[in-house]
């Protein structure tokens, strides 16, 4: 047979995924991107691109009169920018995948014209990392909503204590700062962890993802 | 699709220009022995295909024809090699090229969708993709290209906008795309079907020129068997359930099966065409009076169309093109009157779709609802049709877009087609009980329970039609409703048309179909935007040749000045990100009026003189001005220093960065990190590939919106239901994405994209990525300016 480039013949995704509980897995080697995967990583990256762009224009005005008078409620949005992170991750399940994908998104912006300039590179980095963390501290074993919200807190921590602090929110007093850091967290996991995990999970249901580990799982959860 | 140029033959000559020429890609045949080849997708009980085996003799021409979800596009995938790339599954048997098994570039494979292929902003850059991924050295690579493109006979030369290509052209583009391989296998999936017939003559003329004179090995799958069976000399025809039921010499194959095929509805040649299916009036009938047969429910009076085209993350420096899309355009829907909109592409036909559907609204001009329409949508109704409420014109008018897959508004079949009447609150037994028999006629009965996203493209579209017809329109506004449609579901959708018809509804039919435009009482030709007068058009059967200096080129953008202007991208982006390192070491107020203060000195020179873009500043402005109150309010001493600190701070970077920014061209900076940085390439090609669907997806986003409109499901005023409508928006357009994608990588992988990990030498580039005295410069400023805080922090 032909085999498939740069993947491993997919009977083989289905007796790993058997041995690890519910969770379906990525075609070994982990580090072994097929072309698909960096695909539809950049796909959904750029797509949420737009959907950023259409939340700016829907909803973004309510919000940010909402916010003027007590700024740090903005934090509350930062879940908005997380979940191509956390969506990538879930998807594709290899190491980077967080990465990758939120840093194309932040060149979206970039290339689109935003309002920080190319620091959204510099958040990018910071936010995927987050979710490798958590990627990582599971062994890139479990991608179930628990994973997804640990990955979602500590994207927005590593995004807003290693950046945000020093630039946007530079001057504010200890406790404000504090808060700031909270109103992102609870953001990062409600928003771009059980928000994100649900946005997969629906995904697959519609047989969109049969290409990736969360597709596997609906299609033939008797052998996952 | 519907503001593309028309599609063109290129003038006699065309092709003989210095630039276009180029050795002829001459191959030997491959060998293709199938043996025993099954496949069953995991999720599917039964195998897509069961037991295939084939032998393909070297230089033999095939045609793969049998009923839909037959598998033909999936044994095409397996002799690719890329069955695996989008879907995962049992596979066995194999699949042997000239006895070997591992395809490499001696397959070719060009898909359905003339979309799914583009890579890149060019027309040469695109067809150098597949070189560029087998590593070709350079001087090969465009020389291939050159050879590619004049044997598909392209019209355009290499720097040509591949976004300004018709959907013909872009098909060609494709083709070309798989000849750069030198495939010794030329695979093709239905290369025709999504275009008008003018433009796929033409594109079939350089289909079997081509691969004629290539002399390579030729499979292909189409619908419409009466359109090729001149040009193949072997018939292959798979049954229902993925096994070879017949096989032979076109003629002799034809006269044996053409009978069985035709009743399991493939459009076999010299078979009678199919007739409307009866359907029960009933299932059809408006739910609001019309008023008498020819009473006009619908007036578009003068309309004139012009669009500017949308956001881009590729278009940073270029100026934007307008188009005119329609031109003092008069139209009326009649009730009991089925009008026919017919053209070729680009023509205007789905662009006044929309606006006598109300969901697209007119640059100038007016299109107004009459009388009958107007009653019991209250005080005062808007004049324009499309400023009327969601649900004023969901009760009013149905809608099958031309991309009807990205129709679906429900979660079941069922759901999806009940959901406009369960949103204006219609009697949900009777609404329950049409369905029923909507679904019955258009044969989706049995897949009522099913997620809609699960079906198949004929499918989608006839769930779409009865989406649109459901709750009882007045008027139904129908874009290519027949493409895909094999012969027993084209009576169907006919049948619905005519009893849609027949039960007083004004019917708008958009449409190249000929057996279609038969069954309309009245018809529009539109030609460039503009109503023409049939008589006078039918002459014009060959389209104007392209104007001259009317290509729109991708040239270097104009009136730049300054170092930027002559810097590459690396430099520009290493400038930005060492400013936002540079930032936080302002301490206070007096460093950053000192570290700005360089900056705007510098700025003349490194950015040129002229009016600021203000338009792309002014978020970043924005942010500066929030960032500054914020840090006061919340500051431990609000001292006004202390916010206009951190403003500063914040501006050192982001004015400078959104400005840089601005020029860098993505593609080229995808070049420069490949060749500069070595990081590695197929992340890089991935993500240029993306961000040329950037805009795209936007489209997509805007054709969900008014989907969700003329269903009723428009965006409520309040925050709740915009975040809801935002949410379904968002849905739609990542399945869309995904979808995109697995085709994208399906035609990126045919064409070698990780053949580099496995075997081929490392990815080669196209263009060169160079790294100029200017560049130095520009990062030796970057560098300094950058640095400027943390020297005056050390004095």
């Amino acid at each position: 047979m032909t085999e498939p480039r740069n993947t491993k013949l997919s009977g083989q995704t289905a007796k790993a995924s058997r041995t690890v509980r519910a969770t379906a897995l990525a075609t070994r080697p982990l580090m072994g991107w097929r072309g698909v995967d960096l695909i539809t990583a950049a796909m959904l990256a750029v797509a949420f691109g737009v959907v950023f762009w259409g939340f700016d224009t829907f909803i973004y005005p309510f919000l940010s009169a909402a916010t003027t008078g007590f700024p740090p409620a903005g934090e509350l949005m930062l879940g908005v920018w997380l979940v191509p992170a956390v969506a990538g991750a879930l998807v594709i399940r290899r190491p980077g995948a967080a990465l990758f994908t939120e840093l194309v998104a932040a060149n979206v912006e970039l290339f689109l014209g935003n309002k920080w300039g190319a620091a959204v590179l510099l958040s990018g980095v910071l936010q995927g990392l987050g979710v490798e963390l958590a990627m990582a501290l599971f062994r890139h074993r479990r991608f179930g909503v628990v994973m997804a919200v640990l990955g979602g807190v500590l994207s927005a921590v590593f995004e807003i204590v290693l950046y945000e602090w020093q630039s946007y929110v530079a001057e504010y007093s200890s406790v404000w700062k504090a808060i700031y850091l909270g109103c992102g967290m609870v953001s990062g996991a409600l928003i771009a962890g059980v928000g994100g995990w649900f946005l997969v999970r629906a995904l697959a249901r519609t047989g969109a993802l049969n290409a990736f580990p969360p597709g596997q799982e609906v299609r033939e959860p008797h052998s996952a | 699709m519907s503001h593309t140029p028309p599609d063109t033959v290129p003038p006699e000559g065309a092709l003989t220009g210095s630039a276009l020429t180029g050795a002829p890609l001459v191959v030997q045949g491959a060998l293709v022995e199938v043996r025993d080849l099954t496949w069953r997708p995991f999720g599917r009980r039964e195998p897509v295909l069961a037991g295939i085996s084939l032998r393909i003799e070297a230089g033999s021409r095939v045609l793969l024809a049998g009923p839909s979800g037959s598998g033909k596009s999936t044994l095409l995938r397996a002799l690719a090699g890329v069955l695996a790339t989008t879907e995962t599954g049992d596979l066995t048997g194999s699949v042997l090229i000239d006895g070997s098994q591992s395809a490499g570039s001696s397959v070719g494979l060009m898909m359905q969708d003339p979309a799914d292929a583009l890579v890149a902003g060019r027309v040469g850059r695109d067809v150098a993709f597949g070189p560029e991924s087998f590593g070709l050295p350079r001087d090969q690579i465009w020389s291939r290209v050159r050879s590619a493109l004049t044997a598909v006979g392209f019209p355009y030369d290499e720097d040509h906008a591949t976004k300004a290509l018709s959907g013909g052209e872009t098909q060609r583009l494709a083709l070309a795309g798989v000849l750069a391989l030198t495939p010794r296998l030329v695979l093709l999936d239905e290369p025709t079907s999504m275009l008008d017939p003018l433009a796929a003559g033409v594109v079939r003329e350089a289909i079997v020129s081509a691969v004629r004179d290539s002399g390579a090995t030729l499979v292909m799958v189409e619908h419409q068997l009466s359109d090729w069976v001149e040009e193949v000399d072997r018939l292959v025809v798979l049954d229902p359930a993925g096994r070879v039921s017949d096989d032979g010499p076109v003629a002799t194959t034809l006269a044996m099966s053409a009978g069985s095929l035709a009743a399991q509805g493939v459009w076999v040649p010299g078979e009678p065409a199919p007739r409307p299916l009866d359907v029960a009036r009933e299932l059809c009938a408006p739910a609001r009076p019309g008023g008498p047969t020819g009473r006009v429910l619908v007036s578009a009076e003068s309309i004139s169309v012009t669009r500017q085209p949308r956001a881009s993350v590729m278009s940073a420096n270029r100026p934007p093109t307008v188009v005119q899309a329609l031109a003092g355009v008069d139209a009326e829907v009649r009730a009991g009157e089925c009008l026919a909109l017919v053209g070729p592409s680009g023509a205007g036909k789905s662009t006044l779709t929309t606006l006598l559907a109300g969901v697209g609204a007119p640059t100038q001009g007016l299109v107004r609802g009459r009388d009958e329409l107007l009653a019991g949508i209250g005080a005062n109704p808007p004049e324009a049709i499309h400023r009327w409420t969601s649900r004023a014109l969901a009760a009013r008018f149905g809608w099958v877009p031309q991309q009807a897959e990205q129709a679906v508004v429900g979660r079941t079949v069922r759901g999806d087609v009940l959901s406009t009447s369960r949103r204006l609150g219609l009697d949900d037994d009777a609404a329950q009980a049409r369905v029923e028999g909507l679904l019955e006629v258009l044969g989706l009965s049995a897949l009522s329970g099913v997620d809609p996203h699960c079906l198949s493209g004929g499918e989608q579209r006839r769930l779409a039609l009865a989406g649109a017809i459901a709750h009882g329109p007045s008027v139904l506004v129908l874009d290519e409703p027949s493409v895909g449609q094999d012969r027993l579901t084209w009576s169907a959708v006919a049948g619905v048309v005519v009893a849609a018809r027949d039960a007083g509804i004004g019917v708008v039919l958009a449409t190249h179909d000929p057996l279609l435009i038969a069954l309309a009482d009245r018809r529009i030709t539109l030609r460039e935007g503009r109503i023409v007068d049939p008589a006078v058009d039918s002459v014009i059967e060959s389209p104007p040749s392209p104007a001259p200096g009317a290509k729109p080129a991708m040239t270097a953008p104009a009136g730049l000045a300054g170092l930027a202007g002559r810097s590459g991208p690396l430099s520009l982006l290493l400038v930005s990100i060492v400013l936002v390192l540079g930032a936080p070491f302002i301490f206070n107020l007096r460093m950053a009026l000192i570290a700005i203060g360089v900056q705007i000195a510098l700025a003349p020179m490194v950015l040129g003189v002229g009016r600021p873009p203000w338009r792309r500043l002014l978020p970043g402005l924005f942010a500066v001005a929030s960032v500054s109150f914020s840090n006061w309010l919340l500051s431990p001493g609000r001292e006004v220093s202390t916010g206009a600190l951190a403003g500063l701070r914040v501006a050192f970077f982001v004015v400078p960065g959104v400005l840089l920014a601005s020029r860098i061209d993505p593609s080229e900076l995808g070049d420069h990190l490949g060749q500069r940085l070595r990081l590695p390439a197929r992340p890089i090609v991935a993500t240029v590939a993306a961000l040329y669907r950037f805009e795209g997806l936007g489209e997509h986003w805007d054709q969900l919106a008014r989907i969700r409109r003329v269903r009723g499901l428009g965006p409520s005023r309040s925050p709740l239901g915009r975040g809801r409508s935002l949410a379904a928006l968002t849905f739609g357009l990542l399945i869309e994405t995904l979808r995109q994608a697995g085709r994208m990588a399906v035609a990126m992988e045919a064409r070698g994209f990780s053949s580099a990990v496995t075997t081929a030498p490392r990815r080669t580039w196209a263009e060169p990525a160079p790294w100029r005295p200017g560049d130095s410069l520009m990062l030796a400023l970057g560098l300094i300016v950058a640095g400027v805080p943390l020297l005056l922090s050390r004095l």
